[in-house]
């Protein structure tokens, strides 16, 4: 007996999988024609997973805004900005490339967006004055080489001192060269093993819990 | 002594504000990442077509921005052809504020459609770069405007991975730095270079040190070290004198908590 | 001389108002946090229409029926939020699962492990004395390093083995030091561009 809701995403993602792996090493046309079908739609598909985010954010603030929860008038404001772009994207037909699409970009999501994920560097700071302390010999390893970086990265102390932006350059070559390989081929191979284990179906995760 | 994080934020935004009125104008160290990026474009025979994806967007623009800017310069002023696309959401916002900076018309005497291309945002990260490498013609039938792709010149002959030259990429993200190596370089058998925030440079540089990437942009320094290379300085250079004074800033916080940890774990003992 | 572009004001204000919470959690930075994931969420939605249209519709138009099928699949993705049907969007997930896997994997074996293992096994003398000291110590980092992860044989971290993963440690250490040098020149060349154009754009001072 099939189990429709186990059974068949299981064997889909077996089959797109073998399809993909067939494609790279085999010059079969049919894998090769297929699999330019698949990547097409798993591009659309990835495209119509976007929604899912404006659906939950609608979900969720909907809610907080029916029940007027407390500061319920932020999400009112987090829901009006993503309609105007939704509206002014669509309605112009001509989505991001339109004026009017511009220029809202420009004057909020540009500013906000930059500023947000460069506002790390004030914790930066308040970490590196905290946190960044050697207080054991590893710890020492860690800060050695964060202090040298960052003195190579800071062009006052090249520019006096030429040897500081040398030092740098040596700690990427072999010392992050060697310590970073071994983790990518680490990686590599957890990813790999985990992939076969999921196509086999012993990975069943993605399916969620219900 | 604990000195109020208030106080650390302020002295960190004076630290920038500071050097931003008076640049010091410091002379530039160009590292060997950037330097094999310049050189691998330079090498290029004229007129070779570059596939480029502009895969950062708000967030990375102050640190990949410029870098972009730079390299565009380089490709244009060498008359190569480029074919350009986004694996960022906000890539094809990036791409006019990029273009506003370049001017490939005003200064190269470029036309877009016969020397560059722009197909806008794919989405899909990895399918996305295996279909544009697989058989672009399966896959986009317009550009970002929604111009036939087959009325442009640029686009005459190029059909897949075989026809392009090299394959660029300056991104914010970890798996599309990857994802252009998979699929650029294992799968595809191209040339590639790639740029990425400094932060990434150390997991991204085992691609470089293996030559699967051939140039690596290391973030605002490579940018800056592009810049100086292509002779065309911007806002990485700029950026150089800023970063002297709040990295030392950062430095003097090492040592002042540090030196605050000795003197305490003395006194305790 | 001030901006007068409502554009570079609207910019501004937002600049600060979401710088502000390195300051203190204040009203105004929720505001603009709030207004933040909107705006992300509109352009998503706004890229996800584009991409459908210029990548699927564009195929079903031209004819290719079978085009049909990803956007009944695109669709089933929505049933997720039904109590008696949610079950149908696993369909597209596992497609979208069974496709990234096969995409990736094929080519990591390749770049992640292949083309890493072939050159570290790689001559270690090099033309001149710094080359093989420096092809020494990445040899010895990569395999150290790797043998910090191996976690089935409890033989690896014991007696004289020991010290391999001991040693791969400090030079994992080494490289997240070098890391974090980096993470900090990146968040303060980000926080830069909006010092530079608050000052540039917005006071035109500079």
């Amino acid at each position: 007996m099939v189990d429709f809701r186990r059974d068949i995403p299981l064997a889909i993602t077996f089959i797109i999988g073998v399809i993909a792996v067939l494609d790279y090493y085999t010059t079969i046309p049919i894998f090769i024609n297929t699999f330019t079908v698949i990547k097409n739609w798993g591009v659309v598909l990835q495209a119509f997973a976007l929604g899912l985010g404006a659906v939950n954010l609608l979900r969720v603030h909907g809610r907080r805004i029916s029940e007027r929860r407390d500061d319920w008038y932020f999400s009112a404001v987090l829901l009006a900005m993503m309609f105007i772009f939704i509206i002014v994207g669509l309605i112009t037909g001509q989505y991001e490339s339109g004026a009017t699409y511009n220029w809202l970009y420009n004057a909020i999501y540009l500013p906000l967006g930059s500023t947000m994920y460069s506002s790390l560097a004030f914790y930066m700071a308040y970490g590196a004055y905290k946190v960044l302390r050697a207080r054991t010999f590893e710890a020492a390893l860690l800060f050695t080489t964060a202090v040298l970086v960052i003195i190579g990265n800071t062009p006052i102390f090249p520019a006096m001192f030429p040897g500081f932006f040398h030092i740098r350059e040596w700690i990427f070559g072999p010392i992050v060269g060697g310590a970073y390989r071994g983790i990518r081929i680490g990686v590599g191979i957890g990813a790999v093993v985990l992939g076969i284990r999921t196509l086999i179906g012993l990975e069943t995760g993605y399916l969620g819990r219900r | 002594m604990d000195v109020p994080r208030e106080v650390i934020m302020a002295l960190v935004l004076i630290s920038m504000i500071i050097p931003a009125l008076n640049p010091l104008g410091l002379p530039l160290m160009v590292g060997d990442m950037s330097r094999a990026w310049y050189r691998t474009v330079d090498e290029l025979p004229e007129g070779s077509v570059i596939l480029f994806d502009i895969a950062f967007g708000s967030g990375g623009y102050p640190s990949l921005g410029p870098g972009t800017i730079a390299a565009f310069h380089q490709m244009f002023e060498k008359g190569h052809k480029i074919i350009m696309m986004a694996t960022d959401l906000e890539g094809s916002m990036m791409y006019p504020l990029i273009m506003d900076s370049v001017k490939p018309e005003q200064n190269y005497g470029a036309v877009y459609g016969e020397d560059w291309v722009f197909f806008g945002y794919i989405a899909g990260g990895q399918t996305a770069m295996a279909g544009i490498l697989g058989d672009i013609r399966a896959l986009v039938s317009t550009d970002y405007q929604g111009n036939d792709i087959d009325s442009l010149a640029v686009m005459d002959g190029v059909n897949g991975a075989d026809d392009f030259d090299l394959v660029a990429s300056i991104t914010t993200s970890g798996d599309i730095a990857e994802g252009w190596v998979y699929q650029g370089y294992s799968q595809y058998n191209r040339p590639v270079i790639g740029g990425c925030l400094s932060m990434m440079t150390t997991s991204i540089k085992p691609y470089y040190d293996t030559g699967q990437l051939l140039g690596l942009m290391d973030g605002i320094k490579g940018a800056a070290d592009l810049e100086f290379l292509t002779k065309h300085p911007g806002d990485a250079i700029v950026s150089s004198d800023i970063l002297s004074f709040s990295q030392t800033l950062v430095l003097i916080f090492i040592a002042v908590g540090n030196i605050a940890y000795w003197i305490q774990k003395g006194g305790n003992s | 001389m001030v901006s007068t572009d409502p554009q570079i004001w609207i910019a501004a204000f937002l600049t600060l108002a979401a710088t502000s919470y390195a300051f203190r959690d204040n009203k105004v930075f929720k505001f603009a946090e709030n207004i933040f994931i909107g705006v992300a969420a509109g352009h998503l939605v706004v890229m996800g229409v584009k991409n459908i249209r210029d990548y699927g519709w564009a195929h079903l138009a031209q004819g290719e029926i079978i085009y049909a099928v990803v956007f009944l699949l695109g669709i089933l993705l929505y049933t997720r939020y039904h109590k008696e049907y949610y079950w149908l969007y696993r369909y597209p997930i596992a497609f979208l699962v069974g496709n990234g896997i096969g995409i990736s994997i094929r080519a990591a074996i390749h770049s992640d492990f292949t083309v890493q293992i072939a050159q570290t096994a790689s001559p270690l003398i090099a033309s001149d004395a710094m080359g093989t000291i420096n092809n020494i110590i990445l040899f010895i980092g990569v395999v150290t390093a790797l043998s910090h992860f191996i976690f089935t044989y409890e033989g690896m971290h014991q007696g004289v083995l020991g010290y391999a993963p001991k040693v791969g440690r400090w030079m994992i250490l080494l490289a997240l030091g070098a890391s974090f040098g980096n993470t900090v020149m990146t968040r303060f060349g980000m926080y830069q561009g909006r010092v530079v154009f608050l000052l540039r754009e917005w006071l035109q001072i500079i």
